[in-house]
């Protein structure tokens, strides 16, 4: 879909590393994001509410059937229609039903994550229809072709000038990289696309059962155009994104707004739970929620990773990972990327198809501290690891890497053996002299440890291990001699 | 209703219970239990004056820290000379010719704004359910005033039922937003608007606005006018004059004056 992109983790992540703009804009953007919201964790009054939201969204996946069962009767009782789609292709064949009982022309759509997920839009396009998506970031995205590259500000990759060249080239205004001029030309395109369409196409951010509505955030409006103006509405959601009560719902969405963008509220909520009833004077005709399963049931099933599903989708991770903030959004090749997308992705896409993205991750822990749900991504980042290093028949995963578990099976036997362990060293030092360089260091190493010292040099061995050094120099000098006795025994 | 029988099969399976036996609802009563609001509605009510006029101090800084710009009405009068400054001396965006359209609404029909325009070439629109042609005046139109049912004091947010004659378009497709807030609809924090949406007979559509429409997406530099109003101007009518000297004074009087009867 995108001839920016190179689909490789490694390529992509190398083109990251090596590009200054996507550098300056995810500093900018970790600075004040993450930090920000790290510091609204701290200071917090209810230091139980991250908490008392994640039980609660554990307690509706231990309950789901019957939490998504009253949201589905509620948004019919209003005249909703409520479709369940088991997969990606059965909620791009209902979607694609509606738009064509309705003889839809062009589609506006509220940035979804969920559509990016099941891919809908090439399929509409190749029924003729015209999909234009109204967030700005999106849609500078889709008029350049490309893809986003983080989960709330999908176009922090491209800077204000090639974006005044690309609305130059795209939408024949004169060039300009001043943002509020570039933001009123995107103002007035959309504006007319969102007045004259026949459907729209969102997400959910959170459904809210017992009133049956879904909800919507956005800054800038796009979705409630989106939710408002067409006559024909078809919002795509998660099975896992419902919660049960108000109050419930009233948490999430704060936790969401703060995490996001450090925002008490976002300037919009919108909450929806049917076409507009028969006295009112807007909205639209008809309302389809499609409640989308697309392998998450998998997920909810395996007690190691049910835990994923809580996310709400803030993207605070991205705004914090250290590995996120060098390589950028594209390396991770999924509408979900950063430290979720490192364990969301291969959960719903294939853990071997994206061996790499857990890989990648350092593990530091960051993502789970600043996680608004307090998502413990990394324990799951390595539990993914696991399953690679191992294989895994209920995820349909293979071992990764053969060799590595080999080269992993001899080195427990040799550190579980002193006399092993220091012969190896002995051979090691011996070994490495030929490649160590003038600054001391391992420049090279042969065949398969050669990805070691690919981006960076190696120190050597050093001529004496710690214990070696720590015998010669001070153990004879230890006051306690029963210690003494016990370096004596080492 | 197939699709829902075998999805929610497979998730009762996903979940290790028997996935032929569906889980009625009533058996889990915890689930929907309704938070007790009871006290939150009492703290509502039982507001005085006084406390009031604090939400409104918070509410007003708290909206200029969001961009939106705020009027403290004593009248219904001060509010239309308001709105009338605002109608004549803002620009139309996407036209060249002033209309604005209004809700359907008790309190704004007070303001007459009908007549207030009678020798300038300004059309005023009333957002009628049985208007055929409402979706067009609101596109032509510059300025959309609503009244608010709820606003909410912590996070400067007021929000907006759909209902009859108060569609969800007047307050999103002009370029300029003037709401009107009641003090007495004005609560403390978001948990009180809830507990009061909870009240609500009919809960269908809704929409929190929190400030003017927005976009970080260039370069996160903000700029104000995305897809939703450009402008919102928040005037709340408070019947007593609210600055604090006024107010003060006021309290004294009224402290003197009632201390004979008491
Ligand atoms: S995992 Fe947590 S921090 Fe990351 S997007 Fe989801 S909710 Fe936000």
């Amino acid at each position: 879909m995108s001839a920016t992109t190179p689909s490789n983790y490694r390529t992509a992540a190398t083109a990251g590393i090596a590009s200054p703009r996507l550098q300056k804009s995810l500093h900018g953007l970790q600075n004040r994001f993450g930090k920000g919201a790290m510091e609204i964790w701290a200071t917090m009054t209810d230091q139980e509410m991250r908490r008392r939201v994640k039980d609660a969204r554990m307690n509706t996946f231990a309950h789901l059937d019957i939490i998504l069962a009253e949201l589905a009767k509620n948004v019919r009782t209003r005249g909703g229609q409520v479709h369940f789609a088991a997969t990606a292709q059965d909620a791009i064949a209902y979607t694609l039903a509606v738009a064509k009982r309705h003889k839809v022309n062009r589609v506006v759509k509220g940035k979804s994550m969920t559509s990016m997920e099941i891919n809908i839009d090439p399929v509409l396009e190749d029924a003729g229809i015209e999909v234009v998506e109204t967030d700005l970031g999106e849609y500078i995205i889709q008029l350049a072709g490309d893809k986003p590259s983080h989960i709330i500000a999908p176009c922090i990759h491209l800077d204000r000038n090639q974006i005044g060249e690309l609305f130059e080239e795209k939408l024949g205004i004169d060039y300009t990289n001043d943002p509020p001029t570039l933001t009123m030309a995107a103002r007035r395109a959309l504006r007319e696309k969102m007045l004259t369409a026949e459907m729209g196409l969102t997400g959910c951010n959170l459904a809210c059962a017992e009133t049956g509505h879904i909800s919507l955030v956005s800054n800038e409006g796009n979705i409630r155009m989106t939710t408002t103006m067409p006559p024909v509405l078809v919002a795509l959601m998660g099975m896992e994104r419902v919660v049960a009560t108000l109050d419930e719902h009233r948490e999430a969405l704060q936790l969401l707004t703060q995490a996001a963008a450090l925002q008490k509220l976002s300037t919009y909520v919108s909450f929806l739970g049917g076409p507009a009833a028969e006295d009112d004077p807007d909205g639209p005709k008809e309302f389809h929620l499609v409640i989308i399963d697309n392998g998450r049931s998998k997920i909810l099933a395996d007690p190691e990773f049910r835990e994923v599903l809580a996310c709400i989708r803030c993207g605070a991770c991205l705004n914090i990972c250290p590995v996120y903030g060098k390589i950028g959004g594209h390396a991770y090749n999924s509408p979900y990327c950063g430290p979720i997308g490192g364990v969301v992705t291969p959960l719903l896409d294939g853990i071997n198809k994206h061996a790499d993205l857990c890989k990648g991750e350092t593990l530091c822990g960051a993502c789970k501290d600043i996680c608004p749900v307090e998502n413990d991504l990394p324990r799951m980042l390595a539990a993914l690891r696991h399953k690679l290093a191992y294989g895994s028949d209920l995820w349909n995963t293979s071992q990764h890497s053969p060799a590595e578990a080999y080269v992993y099976s001899f080195w427990k036997i040799v550190i579980g053996n002193p006399r092993f362990f220091r012969l190896m060293l002995r051979t090691g030092r011996f070994l490495q002299r030929p490649f160590v360089r003038k600054n001391k260091m391992v420049r090279k190493m042969l065949g398969f440890a050669g990805g070691w010292t690919k981006g960076r040099d190696l120190p050597p061995l050093a001529r004496q291990t710690f214990a070696e050094l720590w015998k010669e120099k001070y153990a004879a000098t230890r006051p306690n001699p029963i210690e003494g006795q016990n370096e004596e025994g080492n | 209703m197939d699709s829902q029988t075998a999805f929610m099969r497979n998730i009762r399976q996903s979940l290790g219970l028997a996935p032929d036996t569906e889980r009625p609802k009533r058996l889990f009563p915890a689930l929907f239990a309704k938070a007790d609001t009871a006290l939150i509605l009492q703290d509502i009510e039982n507001r005085t004056t006084e406390q009031q006029n604090e939400l409104v101090e918070i509410l007003q800084a708290n909206a200029l820290a969001l961009g939106v710009n705020i009027s403290i009405a004593g009248s219904h009068d001060e509010a239309a000379a308001i709105v009338v400054d605002l109608v004549r001396t803002k620009n139309p965006e996407f036209t060249h010719t002033k209309h604005i359209v209004h809700h359907d609404h008790p309190d704004l029909a007070t303001l007459q704004l009908w007549k207030r325009f009678s020798r300038e070439g300004i059309t005023v629109h009333t957002s009628f359910s049985a208007d055929q042609q409402l979706r067009e005046k609101t596109i032509a139109s510059f300025i959309g005033i609503t009244a608010a049912d709820i606003g909410v004091a912590d996070s400067a947010t007021f929000i907006q039922l759909t209902q009859p004659g108060r569609p969800r378009s007047t307050s999103l497709v002009p370029s300029i937003h003037i709401a009107f807030l009641k003090k007495e609809h004005l609560v403390a924090d978001l948990r009180e608007a809830y507990a009061l949406l909870r009240e609500k007979e009919r809960l269908d559509s809704f929409v929190f606005i929190t400030g003017p429409s927005k976009t970080a997406d260039i370069e996160a530099q903000m700029v104000h006018g995305a897809h939703g109003p450009r402008e919102v101007h928040l005037i709340v009518l408070s019947p007593p004059p609210i600055e604090k000297d006024v107010r003060e004074t006021q309290n004294l009087q009224h402290t003197e004056e009632q201390q004979p009867n008491s």
